[in-house]
């Protein structure tokens, strides 16, 4: 009975929240307050897996829901990306008939890195995606390894993890786990051969804190790494992205599938390989899973492009409080050919919460924009100061400040016509999108 | 003047760019005319007590802190010696923890600290994570900035913030917060608090000044983009309270 009411009460709160265009959280709440344990009282499709992670969730779920359903899966997923236990319950209940049961192949979550041993109490996935995990929104987050701790309850023996090899955090999940699948990129054009960034959390293992070495680097820490004392080190992996080529946007898959990359990024190269590989342990062919992530593009898209004057522009949708999400945009601008102006814009640092914490604008490295291609940088947003600050202590010649964003955008308008990256987070993004003519 | 500055696991004790501190004294002492020698230690490494006017380090993890601290420990009679004669110390973020008596972790275990002070850290299971808006007796300014630890510390009696408007303290929210004697300057701000408050920076380089018996120069070289970051956060945050 009191199933039913919560089932009732979510599909009502739902219905009503999307008239009144609320968010998907709360019927949830209220479905949990009158059954606390209806997870586990439902019956859910015989596959569930769930994705976590620093970085990359949405992009990655969305892409395997493409990949299920071109397979011919049918695939109940939250697409409004609501990740905590509540939103999850939301999504469940309103999909599940009036008797618990949810009619679908595969049950598909997104889930809170920091939430998900709340979300999993009821049930267990059976396949569980970590993509990585690295430092993002410490405010809220505390650090890496606090977020890993929360995350180990998260785990069911029973659950097939399917990790990243390359990532020396995130890879500890595997000790004393037997079901274990592992991604990883192979050295290719674009690898180092050490860690690059200003810190370096892949000198020391996260295990026993000895000094780790590197055969290659692909970004900050994420790479081929070896403890000196204890030996953890990159596994040999299961699922392998080879001859990645970013200038020409091509990697193959497992030697033998050729995928043309939509967006030139490390970032999406990962969020393929940890798609694909859920594909496949899912039993969705090579060439079936090929035939959706070849030049995907993303709905979510974190990348937008626009006309501001003389400019044509990208907008780079960055994390703030995430210094890799940071480094990695700053890494595709530095990638670019053409002559081009960057516009960084701190103006409101969360949207979901207030802080003035601009610490983690000291963990990216702006350096990277220190190329002849960059003839301009420009700070903005009520932090420009403290942006200001952290590039006076960078090698680069060329960078100015302007407070306001509408006049930022006001004086781009008016003089030059290189190419304009903008690079902010979801915060700050619409108070520039204002002001310029956007593409589709 | 030839200043040496001696951090401490520069790699280790690094989160939420702790580094910056350092970047930002040595660039302050530069500017004064000093040269700065830099000298790092990593575990196992030696460290030159008698030669450091300033010594540093930044926040960790808890299990980075921990074994850190095993390392640390061999330093001890050291950095009370260094500290009692007036050497320049900063210990920032979760490295405060290390400069007590002990640290108990949330599981119930206690590790022995540097005891260079009598205070001890309790770790919790949950986080204390949050803006911080404050006062110390060193200087009329606010101090602006950032916590996140998971550390209870009881047992401080000369503390950096002598009350805290908003956010937490030491132990309790609006309570006195880090620790201050002689040149040591140890604060759970985390992050660069000598970038985000000025007054602070400029009172840690007095201190590597006062040790070599020398007022800081009366002309100091001035800093916009810090000064206006500050006033701007200063505001924000003094809106919260």
């Amino acid at each position: 009975m009191k199933m039913l009411l919560a089932i009732l009460l979510c599909k009502l709160g739902r219905a009503v929240g999307k008239l009144v265009g609320k968010g998907s959280s709360l019927p949830g709440k209220l479905a949990l307050k009158v059954c606390p344990d209806i997870l586990h009282r439902v019956q859910l499709p015989p596959r569930v897996i769930a994705v976590t992670g620093s970085n990359g969730k949405t992009s990655t779920v969305e892409m395997i829901a493409a990949i299920l359903r071109a397979g011919g899966k049918t695939v109940v997923y939250n697409e409004e990306g609501s990740n905590q236990i509540e939103g999850v319950t939301t999504l469940v209940l309103t999909r599940a008939t009036l008797t618990g049961k949810v009619h679908a192949d595969v049950l598909l979550i997104e889930s809170d890195e920091r939430y998900a041993a709340k979300t999993f109490r009821y049930f267990h996935p059976t396949e569980f995606v970590i993509t990585n995990l690295y430092r993002d929104q410490l405010t809220r987050n505390g650090h890496p390894e606090w977020v890993y701790d929360a995350l180990v309850p998260a785990i069911h023996p029973d659950t097939e993890l399917i990790l990243n090899a390359d990532d020396p955090l995130s890879s500890c999940f595997a000790e004393g786990h037997e079901k274990v699948q592992w991604f990883g990129l192979d050295r290719c054009s674009i690898s180092t051969d050490a860690p690059a960034g200003v810190y370096h959390d892949g000198a020391y293992c996260p295990l026993c804190k000895h000094p780790m070495e590197y055969e290659y680097a692909h970004y900050n820490q994420i790479g081929s790494y070896r403890c000196t004392n204890c030996g953890h080190a990159k596994p040999e992996t299961d699922f392998t992205a080879t001859a990645l080529d970013l200038d020409a946007g091509t990697l193959t898959l497992d030697g033998e599938t050729e995928i043309q990359l939509a967006f030139r990024s490390i970032y999406n190269v990962y969020n393929i390989l940890a798609a694909y590989a859920a594909g496949r342990r899912a039993g969705i062919p090579a060439e079936t899973i090929a035939g959706v992530i070849n030049r995907y593009v993303l709905k979510n898209g974190r990348m937008q492009t626009f006309r501001l004057g003389a400019h044509h522009g990208t907008l780079l949708t960055s994390k703030h409080e995430n210094s890799i999400a940071y480094d990695t945009n700053l890494r595709y601008v530095a990638s670019a050919k053409e002559d081009c102006v960057v516009l960084v814009i701190v103006d409101a640092v969360s949207r979901k919460y207030f802080t003035s914490e601009t610490s983690w604008l000291w963990d990216i490295d702006f350096d990277q924009l220190n190329v002849p291609q960059v003839k301009q940088v420009i700070l903005s947003g009520r932090y420009c100061n403290d942006l200001a600050e952290r590039f006076s202590f960078s090698a680069l010649p060329e960078w100015r400040v302007e407070p306001e964003i509408a006049a930022a955008a006001e004086q781009l308008r008016e003089s030059g016509s290189e190419k304009l990256y903008v690079i902010t987070c979801f915060s700050d993004r619409d108070k520039f999108l204002a002001h310029v003519e956007k593409e589709a | 003047m030839e200043v040496t500055m001696i951090h401490f696991y520069p790699d280790l004790m690094n989160l939420y760019g702790s580094y910056a501190n350092v970047s930002a004294l040595r660039r302050y002492l530069e500017r004064l005319g000093c040269t700065v020698k830099m000298e790092t230690v990593i575990p196992c490494g030696s460290a030159d007590f008698t030669h450091g006017d300033f010594f540093y380090m930044g926040a960790g993890t808890e299990r980075t802190a921990k074994a850190v601290m095993e390392d640390f420990a061999r330093f001890r009679e050291d950095l009370k010696a260094a500290a009692a004669d007036g050497a320049a110390m900063l210990f920032a973020g979760t490295a405060m923890e290390l400069l007590g008596k002990s640290v108990r972790d949330a599981d119930g275990t206690e590790y022995s600290a540097a005891g260079l002070a009598e205070f001890t850290t309790e770790r919790r299971k949950t986080r204390i994570v949050g803006d911080v808006y404050g006062h110390t007796e060193l200087f009329p300014e606010a101090v602006v900035g950032f916590m996140n630890k998971c550390g209870v510390i009881t047992g401080v009696e000369t503390p950096l913030l002598s009350k805290v408007n908003l956010g937490h303290g030491n132990e309790l929210p609006g309570g006195p917060e880090g620790f201050h004697w002689k040149n040591v300057f140890a604060s759970e701000l985390t992050g660069p608090l000598l970038i985000k408050n000025p007054r602070m920076l400029e009172t840690v380089a007095a201190a590597v000044y006062a040790r070599r018996g020398q007022p800081l120069p009366v002309d100091r070289p001035p800093d916009p983009w810090a000064e206006t970051g500050y006033t701007v956060t200063e505001e924000q945050l003094r809106k919260r309270i």
